[in-house]
């Protein structure tokens, strides 16, 4: 399956905020993170299984409404990782590509 | 009396109804290797006190039987694998296997996956037949489909019931190549001064990698000793980025530790010259350093 193309003008607004991470806090600046940089997470693919067949939509579905991510380390490490090499400027290309090497 | 049985009965009887007791209850089995998915769904007949199977009633020698009962056994494969050395395209299949008296048996995979095992079909041009060796074995009970010997690209799949064991060896398609070139692997050989960090970032301890081209794989040591990777592949994933490949008593790599234990190396002046190994999570666990 391919990774989704990013929605024009999509948001971080419904990330799940610290009040709904209450009972995770370590996640908080995970998801903060995640919350900041939509329109890369929205173009990635999720690999733990969640999206085959395809009940969320991208990665950054994860980290909203029930917020897989709060549980699952597979939606966790892909977010790090993409958080990580958003930061060194590498091209949404070379984040997708780099999450399918490691988490394929 | 009377009325509180039928309370009972009202309340107990809704939940039982959809059990059965069957002669031979349905099972299944399912196993994963490298990301494909075989699975076996059958229905399980036991012997049931006779002794004797094939050559009887039950399966006459040279009958074309489904190795089950009721509906068809099927075998569903969620990608292209190989059955002894023959291509099976993913998909789900009804099995078959023409049963001798001596000499090798035949199972047959048919594209026409819903059949009863009084229907068993006629030979085409679409089926896959493959010979199979019969063995001989303990005395089993219930028919049973497994697959007892696993390795890292396939497995062997088996049937066996009454005295009769059939085996076939799985082969899928790798996710990883294991394998890099003696020129490929040229610019990362070596040794690096390894130094782990707690998640603090905090330097600690300080060993030493040594990394080797043999037997066409990239393979690296740490020294001292790590008791449990020993010497281990380095199987790449991503241009510079390896994943651990750990070996078996008899040489054959069982484990990949993708995405717990990456290596990631950067380079300079087109050689590596450092690299970080990562975590699943992301967290670095050390960074080692060329030292030659």
């Amino acid at each position: 399956m391919p990774h989704p193309t990013p929605r024009l003008g999509v948001t971080g607004e419904y990330v799940l905020n610290k009040e709904e991470l209450a009972q995770t806090p370590k996640l908080i600046p995970l998801f903060d993170s995640v919350r900041k940089i939509p329109e890369v997470m929205d173009g990635i693919r999720c690999n733990c299984g969640c999206t085959d067949p395809p009940l969320l939509r991208s990665l950054l579905s994860c980290f909203e409404a029930k917020g897989m991510a709060r549980t699952c380390a597979i939606c966790q490490g892909q977010a790090r990782l993409a958080v990580r090499l958003h930061k060194e400027g590498k091209s949404l290309e070379q984040i997708r590509a780099a999450i399918d090497a490691k988490f394929r | 009396m009377i009325l509180r049985i039928a309370v009972i009965a009202s309340i107990v009887l809704p939940s039982l109804l959809p059990a059965q007791i069957r002669a031979s209850e349905l099972g299944t089995m399912t196993q994963i290797i490298d990301g494909t998915n075989i699975s076996v769904e059958y229905s399980r007949p036991r012997a049931r006190g006779r002794q004797t199977l094939f050559g009887t009633k039950a399966v006459r020698w040279d009958e074309t039987w489904t190795p089950g009962a009721n509906w068809a056994t099927t075998l569903d494969v969620s990608k292209n694998v190989k059955i002894d050395g023959k291509p099976v395209a993913k998909g789900k299949y009804s099995v078959w296997m023409v049963v001798r008296q001596s000499g090798e048996w035949t199972v047959v995979l048919d594209p026409k996956s819903r059949r009863y095992h009084m229907e068993p079909p006629d030979s085409t041009a679409a089926q896959i037949r493959l010979p199979v060796r019969v063995e001989t074995i303990p005395f089993t009970d219930v028919l049973t489909w497994s697959m007892p010997e696993l390795r890292a690209n396939g497995g062997t799949l088996a049937m066996q019931w009454e005295r009769a064991r059939v085996s076939m060896n799985v082969e899928v398609e790798p996710s990883l190549v294991m394998t890099l070139t003696a020129a490929e692997s040229a610019p990362y050989l070596g040794q690096y001064k390894f130094t782990e960090q707690d998640s603090t970032g905090k330097a600690g301890t300080i060993s030493r990698l040594t990394v080797t081209h043999e037997d066409g794989t990239l393979k690296a040591r740490w020294t001292p000793d790590d008791p449990y990777l020993k010497k281990f592949a380095l199987i790449r994933i991503a241009p510079d980025w390896f994943a651990v490949g750990v070996y078996d008593e008899n040489g054959q790599i069982y484990e990949v530790l993708k995405p717990d234990m990456v290596l990631e190396f950067t380079r300079r002046d087109g050689r590596p010259a450092e690299f970080v190994i990562r975590d699943g999570d992301d967290n670095v666990w050390g960074k080692g350093t060329r030292e030659n």
